[in-house]
């Protein structure tokens, strides 16, 4: 089994089109490349909304919040925004560590972050 | 407990995890240690162009895990300040800063060595 798996959905929210991103495992600078790849590829699609649903992601190391950082300037310049889903302890407090959780909103469920 | 790397940061981790438990770390500081430690590990795969080290060993006091390899970093206060939530590097060794009760880092020519302290009794 990989270590990290990205899977991409396209979904809807009354109406709205986002995309919902799906990472698993553990993310971190040995396999932050796939999850550039995804990433860099969803925000050339432009989407309204980028979802990251994070909760089957057990770890991830600083290298691998730089991707995601990365792709949230890239989304917020065209006018997307970025939302991270139920993070787990190890995620949660590298997000606030790093002060990026008051960069991008993080939202206990995709319902919620769907509905914001 | 001794543990030899090239590119797998999983087994660091696992490691890690499984030291800090037996020595009877609480888990929401095995999490910070398991960052902090991750963090140093992947500063090796990324600067030194040799395996790293991760020596781990405790007493009643603490918890210690100690990172040596070939690389070398310059600026000695590194992981002192804190960088912008936006900033695209130099994150890693400010993490450790803050979740390690105490962070020796010693690095020459020869190689760095950091060494992460985690007090267990305040656990």
């Amino acid at each position: 089994m990989d270590l990290l798996t990205v899977s991409v959905t396209a979904r809807e929210s009354a109406g709205e089109p986002y995309t919902l991103i799906a990472v698993t495992g553990e993310a971190d600078i040995t396999n932050r490349d796939d999850l550039r790849g995804v990433l860099d590829e969803e925000v050339t699609q432009q989407p309204a909304t980028l979802i990251l649903d994070l909760s089957g992601l057990r770890f991830m190391d600083s290298s691998a919040l730089h991707v995601i950082l990365h792709a949230n300037r890239a989304l917020d310049r065209q006018g997307g925004v970025m939302a991270l889903v139920a993070p787990q302890e190890a995620v949660a407090k590298m997000l606030m560590l790093t002060t990026a959780d008051r960069l991008i909103p993080v939202f206990g469920s995709v319902a919620e972050a769907a509905a914001a | 407990m001794s543990l030899t790397f090239t590119s797998d940061l999983s087994a660091v981790r696992e490691f890690v995890r499984r030291c800090a438990h037996d020595a009877g770390l609480a888990e929401a500081r095995i999490i910070d240690l398991v960052l902090a430690v991750s963090e140093v590990a992947a500063n090796t795969l990324r600067h030194a162009k040799s395996p790293g080290t991760l020596d781990i060993w405790h007493d009643g006091d603490e918890i210690v895990c100690q990172i040596e390899d070939k690389g070398f970093i310059a600026d000695p206060l590194a992981g002192q300040r804190q960088p912008g939530s936006d900033a695209s590097g130099g994150h890693g060794l400010w993490i450790v800063n803050q979740v390690c009760d105490l962070v020796e880092m010693r690095s020459d020519e020869s190689g760095t060595t950091i060494k992460m302290h985690m007090a267990l009794r305040s656990s």
